[in-house]
């Protein structure tokens, strides 16, 4: 589903990943552990074709980073949902629009648009807050909303960027239950973090990132 | 289909909620396109003023008064099939007694027994064959024809008029181009901020896998839309200008947009395409530094 074959990432400042090689099968549950800046998000990125290895391949869903052509990225994103740290909900839309966008850009029909919204609203407790904005809610409730837009597609992959590091105790738990949920329903997660309480709580395999290497990569 | 539904959505909505910056670009492009528009009457009244300071006609051929009818038929044909005359009229000598008559308020056939005035043709050249080169070698021509007596072709001021035309049009024309080059330049860039301003939307759908085609066609529908309503309204401003010209200034301009559809059309298309390409140009290059 997923490989990385040799890959660099050079960034100006510096090397950023060096020498990645691993895969990551169907219905894996992966953590991405390390300290921030060691390379993590930049993993995610190539994940989801937003960099490029400088040298080196990753090959998503069956698409070759050295060989895929723009309009295809837009292909590969529309099966990867993405959760983000900080977000990334768009503060002039309702939430209901948040949520939908995702499937709006694929084209369907309003009513399917609907429901799939609702559906997804309800299993994650935030159907109240459907005609609320982003600002009216709270921490906790913005990442639920985050995680039904990455989930309302259903996408093969979920790749979420510490998407707990900003949530109070009760929101984090609610969010990992989710996710976890999500996974054991067929989703493969991709989880980075560098909470390491996390690891011990619900283990899972585990690649550890230090200065953009894997030191360690643990079943 | 749904995609269709989704670009005329998104650019409809795009213009509701960023309304203060789409209305501050239909500013900037109506003033950008009055200062165009106003710019081509100017270049076209004034030339027109130019025109009507010139005679109605280029020059007059007057006939010998022993010219026969014959030779006055021949001699019209010739003149007319002769390259680049654009308009012969021929003035009997009831004619000229006529005009004379109107001009000095005396009937020439009071003060002598016969009518001395000479019968003529009145000629025009087009535009492109209008070169006192051109007229002088006409000239040249007809004086050797039969029953031609005189050509007067009044050179100095044919060339003065001429020649404060050519500036007008040369200034003018330059001027309009620095005017359509600055109107381009500070429209782009207004639509730039306008762009930037929607940076969290456009890098959202990006993420979410919308493709180049889906994030930038909301934005071309919303710079055509800018782009008609500032056109429309610089076109507004221009009659409501006339207008008042006309009745508070009493200033009847002999040529007016609402008169040249052409010139309306030109303005909105000018303002269509500026705005929509601008906007697909900050679209992209926002997507470039995005990617």
């Amino acid at each position: 589903m997923i490989q990385f074959d040799k890959v660099f990432l050079r960034y100006d400042t510096g090397i950023s990943l060096r020498d990645l090689n691993f895969t990551i099968e169907k219905d894996e549950f992966v953590y991405l552990y390390g300290d921030s800046g060691s390379g993590k998000s930049s993993i995610l990125k190539m994940i989801y074709l937003d960099l490029f290895p400088n040298s080196g391949s990753v090959n998503v869903l069956g698409s070759d980073s050295n060989n895929i052509k723009r309009r295809d990225i837009a292909n590969i994103r529309q099966r990867i949902g993405m959760v983000f740290q900080n977000f990334h909900l768009l503060s002039d839309r309702d939430i209901y629009s948040n949520i939908a966008l995702p499937l709006e850009l694929q084209g369907l029909k309003a009513d399917v648009v609907r429901s799939k919204v609702s559906l997804k609203a309800d299993e994650l407790g935030i159907r109240s807050r459907l005609s609320h904005y982003p600002h009216e809610l709270s921490a906790g409730e913005q990442q639920k909303v985050a995680l039904a837009r990455a989930m309302v597609i259903s996408p093969d992959i979920l790749l979420a960027d510490e998407p707990i590091a900003h949530l109070d105790e009760k929101s984090a738990a609610d969010v990992l239950k989710y996710i976890w949920k999500i996974h054991e329903t067929g989703t493969s997660v991709i989880f980075a973090t560098h909470n390491e309480i996390l690891l011990k709580q619900d283990p899972a395999r585990t690649m550890t990132i230090v200065a953009g290497e894997v030191v360690k990569d643990i079943p | 289909m749904m995609k269709l539904s989704y670009i005329i959505r998104e650019g409809i909505i795009g213009i509701k909620r960023s309304r203060m910056p789409f209305m501050i670009s239909v500013f900037s492009v109506t003033i950008a396109l009055l200062v165009v528009g106003l710019g081509v009457l100017a270049v076209d009244n004034s030339l027109e003023y130019l025109g009507e300071f010139q005679a109605d006609y280029d020059l007059e051929i007057f006939l010998k008064n022993e010219a026969t009818t014959h030779q006055k038929q021949e001699l019209a044909a010739i003149v007319r099939d002769y390259p680049g005359v654009f308009r012969m009229e021929y003035l009997s000598k009831e004619d000229a007694a006529a005009l004379y008559n109107a001009e000095f308020g005396e009937d020439v056939l009071s003060l002598l027994d016969d009518n001395p005035l000479p019968s003529s043709f009145r000629i025009t050249f087009e535009e492109d064959h209008r070169s006192a080169d051109y007229i002088l070698t006409f000239i040249h021509n007809m004086n050797e024809l039969a029953g031609v007596d005189e050509v007067i072709f009044k050179k100095d001021l044919f060339n003065r008029v001429q020649g404060i035309m050519q500036l007008v049009y040369t200034v003018s024309t330059v001027t309009l181009f620095i005017i359509i080059l600055s109107t381009v330049f500070l429209t782009a860039n207004n639509l730039r901020l306008m762009i930037l301003a929607r940076y969290e939307f456009i890098e959202t759908v990006r993420l979410l896998g919308a493709s180049d085609f889906l994030i930038k066609a909301p934005f071309f529908l919303e710079g055509g839309i800018l782009g008609f309503l500032g056109a429309s309204f610089s076109v507004l401003l221009i009659i409501l200008a006339e207008y008042v010209m006309k009745v508070y200034v009493h200033i009847d301009l002999p040529i007016k947009i609402i008169h040249h559809p052409e010139v309306i059309l030109g303005l909105i298309l000018f303002g269509v395409s500026l705005s929509s390409l601008g906007v697909l140009k900050a679209v992209r290059k926002m997507l470039r530094f995005v990617a």
